[in-house]
């Protein structure tokens, strides 16, 4: 079937494919203001800043270069990003054409396993066997009502924007799967409904690596890292801050708390 | 070349893509692949990403339905007799491919991309993808230079 390809302005867009990806439209109905394209993308290219993104990319207020969504669908090359970055910060570039590395290196197991992303790379370093993971997505986490502030949060914006910044993946990967014990693949079928720069690769594989599956041991935080760099915005605003904050312990308490049963030293730092 | 007729995935949706510009007058297409849409119940605000995309590739057909059917529907509407598209690592990409061949006699050329950093085989040979460090520390200093040309 063929599809219009001109349209006046972009709600004109929107409103035709309202009507053309009914099923889409009825499941997830949201648009994000980031706009699709080359032109997008080159001045997305043109805004980076190597020096301060490799300074303050932890962070959620961040200069992160919002690049990924138009790598992922070739709208630039991997290659032009790394030449763009390098000719303008040199030697201060090496964290971001790093991160691009990363990328690639994601692609490279995809090439070489294909479907396999979507298996266990390894055995579990969490002391707990796969079947005591649940299989399902719990609704509160996608809907975003466990009345936890900072994943509430980033559910939201993972379904209104189509984005999250990559401390946030994190946070809210290693929430789904070591507090609430929910396996790897049913968060990161999740993220790829959602996030614009959905891939396969970069997606399953960095969950995996959360999950311990790709990795030598599980990624976990706590309450202070997650305060620290997002400006304890979500913290301010979150009734469990002093009622039961799950996040809110040492390293080693979580460690006993979240993998009583694994067998070696799990802790992150 | 009135023959080719250019295939459009979402691995690479560049106006600059290879394909693209080794046939700049040919008709290229994109399908919206129904059971990947169905299958990782994508939602509204990722194929409006890819649309925009889209509409900046000039003279762009846009469909949606069965890859394979619907290129071999384009194909047959333009007098193609050959597709040419760029390179992709997704599996779908290859069954595609195959089938296009087995069911259409469509055969597919796929034109590399720019790989990340240009390697030689021996560098190439060095990687292990084992583990993030075992693939980046051989490369790195390859990948950090912007002069590409001390390869000798």
């Amino acid at each position: 079937m063929k599809l219009k390809t001109v349209f006046n302005h972009r709600d004109e867009l929107i409103a035709y494919l309202r009507e053309t990806f009914p099923d889409a439209a009825a499941r997830s109905p949201e648009i994000a203001d980031t706009r699709g394209g080359r032109k997008a993308a080159e001045a997305a290219l043109a805004q980076i800043k190597p020096e301060r993104y490799a300074a303050t990319r932890n962070h959620l207020k961040g200069a992160v270069t919002r690049l990924a969504a138009y790598l992922r669908h070739g709208v630039l090359t991997l290659a032009e990003a790394r030449r763009a970055v390098l000719q303008r910060g040199g030697v201060k570039a090496e964290k971001l054409v790093t991160e691009f590395a990363w990328r690639d290196y994601w692609q490279r197991v995809y090439a070489q396993i294909g479907d396999g992303i979507w298996k266990d790379r390894e055995s579990l370093k969490t002391g707990w066997r796969p079947t005591d993971y649940a299989e399902k997505l719990p609704d509160d986490i996608a809907q975003g009502t466990t009345g936890l502030r900072c994943m509430d949060g980033f559910a939201d914006e993972l379904r209104q924007t189509g984005y999250l910044h990559n401390h946030a993946r994190m946070w809210l990967a290693a929430y789904v799967i070591h507090w609430r014990r929910v396996r790897w693949q049913a968060g990161a079928a999740w993220f790829l409904e959602h996030l614009l720069d959905g891939d396969p690769a970069s997606n399953n594989l960095s969950w995996q690596w959360v999950a311990s599956t790709f990795a030598v041991k599980p990624y976990y935080f706590n309450r202070d890292n997650l305060e620290q760099f997002t400006d304890g915005v979500y913290c301010r605003a979150c009734q469990r801050y002093r009622n039961g904050c799950p996040f809110e312990a040492t390293y080693d308490e979580l460690q006993t708390r979240l993998f009583p049963r694994a067998s070696e030293r799990v802790s992150n730092r | 070349m009135k023959d080719v007729l250019i295939w459009i995935h979402g691995d690479c949706l560049n106006p600059h893509s290879p394909a693209l510009l080794a046939h700049p007058d040919a008709p290229r297409v994109f399908v919206f692949d129904e059971e990947v849409l169905a299958h990782y119940r994508l939602s509204l605000k990722r194929i409006a990403f890819m649309y925009e995309c889209l509409l900046e590739i000039p003279r762009v057909e846009i469909r949606k339905g069965q890859v394979v059917a619907e290129l071999a529907e384009a194909a047959r509407e333009q007098g193609c007799t050959r597709i040419v598209t760029v390179e992709s690592i997704a599996p779908r990409f290859a069954q595609l491919r195959a089938k296009l061949q087995r069911e259409h006699n469509l055969p597919v050329e796929v034109l590399p991309l720019e790989p990340f950093a240009e390697l030689s085989q021996t560098e190439q040979a060095r990687i292990e993808l084992k583990r993030f460090s075992r693939y980046w520390n051989p490369i790195k200093a390859k990948a950090l230079a912007l002069n590409q040309s001390f390869d000798w």
